[in-house]
């Protein structure tokens, strides 16, 4: 039989028991239906899924609902939007009791006295171009100087096929404020001319998406193994998909047979009642889908497929590091 | 905890290779000391399948919150051992 300490040295070894009973356990909520931009390629606004629900606006039913989120296992609280920052006491809410990690457009700065160590991901779409073309403004020019040298925050940055041979001076400018970053693929919800991956493309930016990690280890928080995962959607011989995905919420997973998943799974609407397929559109074609989280977790939850060469242990063990950081379950 | 009937023991490894997919050991030889998480890997989850396995066939409902305890098939096999002795 193979055991996990007979494929790896000591090293390795120390690393894996560090995140092995992490046992971490998220869902995602949407905190309001509003944003303060509207990106062409949002699945929130292109999938309407701001309209499914109207949002729940009494704050201490806020509070109710975290409780019962904690009662049912949840130790990780992602919080999305439309713009959670529009709806600071909401965000509060979780921030007080969980572990909470809040995806902004950055526009508006968390109040650190309030929110000192809550771990934000500042969603970025590329150099000022692409970011004009796609959210109709640079956003960077505002996030940089809210942010510049928060130990609690970094830059998602949802690269384009625009991006190819351009997202080194990406990097540079968010290690030239003191913030980390890490890389996912646009899916194009909204089919922008120009914004959809080519093959091609896919192989050039996996080869890019590795030499910044080489270049800027101590800012770039990836792995090669999900830079192979997210850019061919094969993981093990697996191909990525409806029936491989971790990321459905639990009560509309009727898939048979169930794959591995994430355990009581769910992304809530923010009426707190209503909720999503999964972690991303509804009307996404999961055969193409490129959600970097949900690739991760797809990665974390097949550990035991993964316990089998000393090569995929390793890389198991680099992409759930990767979570864990990105999450502050270790420290960067 | 006491200590688990050793047929209590190999009946859980068993269990535990059939569900996991184990290869090259058999209920006899599977070390009931290996740590379940440290050096096999299962998680969470398949200890959620494991439990559903027991509770059929044992009628022992394994708790949840006594999952992270519950880290070698012998701390299983005594934990149901205790279950059923309580049961009589």
């Amino acid at each position: 039989m193979k055991t996990v300490s007979s494929l790896l040295d000591n090293e390795w070894y120390e690393r894996y028991k560090k995140i092995s009973r992490l046992n971490i356990r998220s869902s995602i909520y949407d905190v309001t239906d509003r944003c303060n931009l509207r990106c062409k390629g949002c699945f929130f606004f292109s999938s309407g899924e701001h309209e499914r629900a109207a949002e729940e606006k009494d704050v201490e039913k806020w509070h109710g609902f975290v409780e019962k989120e904690m009662d049912r296992g949840v130790n990780l609280a992602i919080l999305i939007g439309g713009e959670p920052t529009l709806c600071m006491d909401r965000i509060e809410a979780f921030y007080k009791r969980l572990p909470t990690f809040c995806a902004t457009n950055g526009l508006i700065k968390i109040p650190r006295d309030r929110f000192p160590d809550m771990m934000v991901g500042l969603s970025l779409w590329g150099d000022a171009e692409d970011e004009i073309a796609l959210r109709g403004q640079d956003t960077f020019k505002i996030t940089s100087a809210n942010y510049e040298g928060d130990p609690h925050a970094y830059y998602l940055y949802t690269i384009t096929p625009k991006q190819l041979g351009k997202t080194e001076k990406i990097i540079r400018k968010i290690r030239d404020i003191g913030l980390k970053v890490h890389m996912q693929l646009l899916s194009n919800d909204e089919d922008v001319s120009g914004f959809s991956w080519m093959p091609e493309e896919l192989i050039a930016i996996r080869a890019e998406m590795d030499a910044m990690l080489d270049r800027y280890p101590d800012t770039v928080v990836s792995s090669k193994y999900y830079h192979e995962i997210i850019t061919t959607g094969v993981m093990l011989g697996r191909r990525f998909g409806w029936n491989e995905c971790p990321s459905v919420t639990i009560m509309r997973d009727n898939r048979e047979p169930q794959p591995k998943r994430l355990t009581n799974f769910v992304r809530w609407a923010s009426d707190l009642e209503t909720v999503h397929r999964c972690c991303t559109s509804e009307t996404r074609d999961c055969s193409t889908c490129k959600d970097g989280a949900a690739h991760m977790s797809w990665v974390m939850v097949n550990k035991r497929a993964h316990i089998d060469t000393p090569e995929s242990l390793r890389n198991w063990i680099e992409v759930y590091e990767m979570f864990a950081k990105l999450y502050q379950f270790i420290p960067w | 905890m006491a200590s688990a009937n050793s047929e209590t023991v190999t009946r859980i490894a068993g269990i535990i290779i059939n569900e996991l997919k184990l290869e090259d050991v058999t209920p006899e030889t599977f070390d009931g000391d290996l740590d379940l998480v440290d050096e096999v890997g299962i998680d969470s989850m398949d200890l959620a399948t494991i439990a559903l396995v027991i509770r059929d066939e044992y009628g022992v409902r394994i708790d949840e919150d006594d999952y992270p305890k519950l880290t070698t098939v012998a701390i299983i096999a005594a934990y149901i051992d205790t279950k059923l002795a309580e049961k009589e």
